[in-house]
């Protein structure tokens, strides 16, 4: 990594904050509803890429750390799917009333 | 005595290597993977807080939308630019140690303090203007707001009408408590079909907009904003400690090329720190902007 790489990543970084705030004053909803969360969150997983990749050197770590990286992720998702696979399904199917 | 002398003649140390390794590469490796595998609790601990958002915002996304509405999107986003930019500090004081500069890491890391200060700073602004505004979701947190007699404007009016920018003699707080008077959102959101089913019974009583049972729905959105920006606060008071420890040791000339772990370790966690926010940020301060017309 050289001062010109770290500043690139820095802009991208500054670029996608700015884009995320004009991208949440666009009503998507014509999309289909919640298009505006999808995007942000978009934005979001794209920036923290670049964080991790070049200023946390992961892209140049070994594959140990490689792995550690995705598997929280990995794991992150487990909790997300199995608590809303509980909770979307609540009002719905042979339980309800 | 003679045979201690002949082992340490013979077994060369690098100076940053500690006695347990074999050499600086398995020493860097394995202080690595402990960093790691601290940050992936990190993001196990910040994930209970994104599921719990998770689970309350899928039930009541209108409480949601209103109460992030009432959050200045103009201090987030100043504040994700600070992060922004300390995380390029913090990322050169390692570029820079990498490069034997003591001078410039000393430079980085003051000014990696510095935007971290900033950040905590339009922080303290917010959380006061929370204060002000009866938004503190703990009854007795706000300030309090004498009610004058004879004057109840707020009270009368239906919840979806009344005008939240009237002066502050119009909403009083007499006992500090979480007050939010604005339902537009789910008056909107009722003509234009699209609540949920949670939402159907959260927020009506007998068919009718209940003002205290939607306030209570946008109190959540408040109680999971204080608590993922406090602990996320907290962290940058941590990381700023560990940069007062960094600043000193640097200053001493402590790092060069051969051995920065305790820099790029404690710039791994300051990169973390970072990442939730990019996160806290478009899903706290911005969920209900496209609602703004």
């Amino acid at each position: 990594m050289n001062i010109p790489r770290y500043l690139g990543v820095f802009a991208v970084l500054v670029v996608g904050t700015i884009l995320t705030y004009y991208a949440a004053t666009v009503d998507l909803d014509f999309i289909f509803p919640g298009a505006n969360t999808l995007v942000a969150l978009l934005i979001a997983f794209t920036k923290m890429t670049c964080v991790m990749l070049f200023f946390m050197h992961v892209y140049w770590s070994p594959r140990l750390i490689w792995l550690s990286a995705v598997a929280s992720f990995f794991w992150l998702a487990i909790m997300f799917a199995y608590t809303m696979q509980d909770y979307l399904t609540r009002d719905i199917g042979v339980f309800m009333q | 005595m003679s045979a201690h002398s002949e082992t340490e003649k013979f077994h060369y140390h690098e100076p940053g290597l500690q006695h347990q390794f074999e050499d600086m590469q398995q020493q860097e490796e394995s202080v690595s993977i402990g960093m790691w595998m601290f940050l992936v609790q990190e993001i196990m601990f910040f994930g209970g807080l994104f599921t719990a958002y998770l689970v309350y915002r899928s039930r009541y996304p209108m409480a949601f939308a209103a109460g992030s509405n009432h959050l200045d999107a103009f201090w987030g986003g100043l504040n994700t630019l600070v992060l922004i930019v300390s995380s390029l500090t913090m990322a050169l004081t390692v570029f820079y140690a990498q490069k034997n500069n003591r001078n410039m890491q000393v430079l980085m890391i003051v000014l990696t303090m510095f935007f971290g200060a900033v950040f905590l700073g339009v922080k303290a602004i917010e959380y006061t203007d929370k204060f002000d505004h009866g938004l503190v979701p703990v009854a007795g947190w706000n300030k309090r707001v004498p009610a004058h007699a004879g004057e109840s404007h707020a009270a009368v009016k239906p919840c979806w009408e009344v005008d939240h920018n009237a002066p502050a003699e119009e909403h009083p707080n007499p006992r500090g408590e979480f007050q939010f008077t604005d339902c537009s959102l789910v008056k909107q959101a009722q003509d234009g079909n699209y609540l949920t089913a949670a939402e159907r019974v959260g927020y009506f009583s007998n068919g009718q907009i209940d003002g205290n049972k939607f306030r209570d729905k946008v109190r959540i959105f408040y109680y999971l904003y204080f608590v993922m920006t406090g602990l996320h606060a907290l962290h940058m008071v941590i990381g700023l400690g560990l940069m007062t420890w960094l600043l000193i040791t640097a200053w001493r000339g402590r790092y060069n090329e051969d051995y920065y772990m305790p820099i790029e370790m404690s710039g791994l966690y300051w990169h973390f720190v970072d990442i939730v926010w990019i996160f806290l940020f478009p899903l706290l301060y911005l969920l209900g902007r496209h609602f703004m017309h």
